[in-house]
């Protein structure tokens, strides 16, 4: 973070502050003194770790679920052209679709339990993944795998040594995108219900329903921190394993 | 005459696979195993949208939905691609913004929309604001790196030959920003769709969110499915649009792929 952008930051928080410190600001924007206070309760209590533990369980199950299957039959539709030939024509037609428009069906058939938000999740995480995957894979440079074959390496060497590290730059893309997504849907599914009355959602749309300005602000704190830590967490591990690899800055990111 | 041939063969061989997936959603229908009212036959969700769209009702919910989409969307552009260009060309003004911008990236903005209904109430504003707020980080950044990302060589060039000020904007930056302006437009737009329909579900009075909502909660399965596929159908055509749009105004520059949140 740049120097200005961090006094600017500390500067709003610090009028925040002061106008609701001073009445000036309606009852509902409760001041961040406030909000930390509040935060620093949930905490000690525990609430606060076991609603987000419940929510991380969901939209991490969702996630390597979706991801895993997305990375693992793109691949598969890079290589052959005849599994991305199958796929192509249905994952084009349903890419553009917000998928969130399945979570009453989900909800249906599975309850209002962490099946269907798991499965909402992975649904969602899906089409990153396979797509960043299968053109990861297409725009491997030819040479590298001639290079590779005339040296003598089987096919099973090809994929694993070449196809699959150069395409891992894509394949991260993919992956930052899908795991924006896992934190949306499930807050999105956690807003519309919880059964085990549980997860960040649920407890911003119960504070929200009581009042509770201070703790929705709180919970609302509570996700930005993981989605925050999430993405930063990745973005290390893409660091450490592609040590070496040019990668393009990220813009290509909604 | 064999080339079109080969382009309906290729369309037909193209379709196999849709054929096949509705094949086997009619299978398990039909075999069974499920309960029809939760698994409708394709013949029910098609009555459902026959329905639909005769009744009053599709157009009700399809005119708040679309109005929130295009309204949200619409803003986002107005306030994105004008803050993306100022970030870039005013060093201190990009410095001191950046931190919405790395900081709120990863941040659901959804968990924000309480707090947007308790500002600007139930109805259109509150959707609007949070649409217009998740899709102003696709386009700003997006023209940022399309701004910034502008050849050098083509300003100098440009201004050697005597161009003015506006001449360098309109005829060397622009156009060279526009691809990447316009991969900004296309993540946010199905992004718009997809806050439209769940904010919908969330808290709303119409909308085709509410509509699937309460038609389930209404356990109408089929109806459901029908107002799924109406969604689906949207989505699908709003991103052709605009693709097509994109390569009538950028024809110089093929579209590069997007992995976005859809």
């Amino acid at each position: 973070m740049t120097r200005e952008g961090a006094a600017v930051l500390a500067g709003l928080m610090a009028l925040w502050q002061v106008l609701a410190s001073a009445g000036v600001l309606p009852g509902y924007l409760v001041s961040p003194a406030v909000i930390a206070r509040e935060f620093g309760a949930l905490a000690r209590s525990g609430e606060l770790f076991q609603h987000s533990a419940v929510s991380l369980y969901r939209s991490l199950a969702g996630l390597a679920l979706g991801a895993g299957l997305g990375v693992g039959l793109g691949l598969l539709a890079g290589v052959s052209r005849r599994v991305g030939g199958f796929f192509e024509p249905l994952v084009s037609l349903t890419y553009p679709v917000p998928k969130v428009a399945f979570l009453p069906v989900l909800l249906v058939w599975f309850g209002i339990s962490d099946t269907s938000k798991i499965l909402l999740i992975a649904l969602s995480c899906f089409y990153p993944s396979y797509i960043a995957a299968m053109y990861g894979v297409r725009a491997v440079d030819p040479l590298w795998i001639w290079a590779a074959q005339n040296m003598g390496a089987r096919p099973r060497r090809v994929f694993l040594g070449v196809v699959v590290p150069a395409a891992s730059v894509h394949i991260f893309g993919g992956l930052r995108v899908s795991l924006a997504l896992a934190f949306i849907l499930m807050l999105a599914s956690e807003l519309i219900g919880s059964s085990d009355r549980l997860g960040l959602g649920f407890l911003i749309i119960t504070a929200d329903a009581g009042g509770r300005f201070d703790m929705m602000f709180a919970s609302i704190l509570a996700i930005a921190i993981l989605g925050f830590g999430a993405d930063r967490l990745l973005l290390w591990v893409r660091r450490r394993l592609l040590a070496g690899y040019v990668v393009m800055e990220d813009s290509a990111h909604g | 005459m064999a080339s079109a041939l080969r382009r309906i063969l290729g369309w037909l061989f193209r379709a196999v696979p849709v054929v096949l997936a509705l094949a086997v959603w009619e299978g398990i229908a039909r075999s069974g195993t499920v309960n029809p009212r939760l698994f409708p036959h394709l013949a029910a969700i098609a009555e459902q949208l026959v329905f639909l769209a005769s009744s009053h009702q599709l157009g009700l919910h399809l005119g708040a939905s679309m109005t929130r989409v295009v309204v949200g969307f619409g803003a986002a552009v107005l306030v994105g691609v004008p803050l993306g260009i100022v970030m870039s060309r005013v060093a201190l003004f990009g410095r001191v913004v950046e931190p919405v911008f790395s900081f709120g990236y990863p941040v659901p903005r959804i968990a924000l929309y309480p707090i947007a209904v308790f500002l600007f109430g139930i109805g259109h504003l509150s959707k609007v604001v949070l649409v217009a707020l998740e899709c102003l980080y696709p386009i700003a950044i997006h023209t940022y790196y399309g701004v910034r990302g502008v050849n050098r060589l083509y300003i100098w060039s440009a201004q050697n030959m005597g161009a003015s000020r506006a001449q360098v904007v309109l005829k060397v930056m622009a156009p060279a920003a526009a691809p990447h302006v316009f991969s900004g437009f296309r993540i946010a737009l199905p992004i718009a769709f997809i806050i439209t329909v769940l904010t919908e579900m969330v808290s709303s009075t119409e909308g085709l969110g509410w509509l699937i909502l309460y038609s389930s909660a209404s356990l109408m399965q089929a109806r459901v499915f029908a107002a799924v596929v109406i969604v689906a159908v949207i989505g699908f055509v709003m991103d052709r649009l605009l693709a097509v749009l994109r390569n009538r105004l950028i024809f110089w520059e093929k579209e590069a792929v997007l992995v976005a949140i859809r």
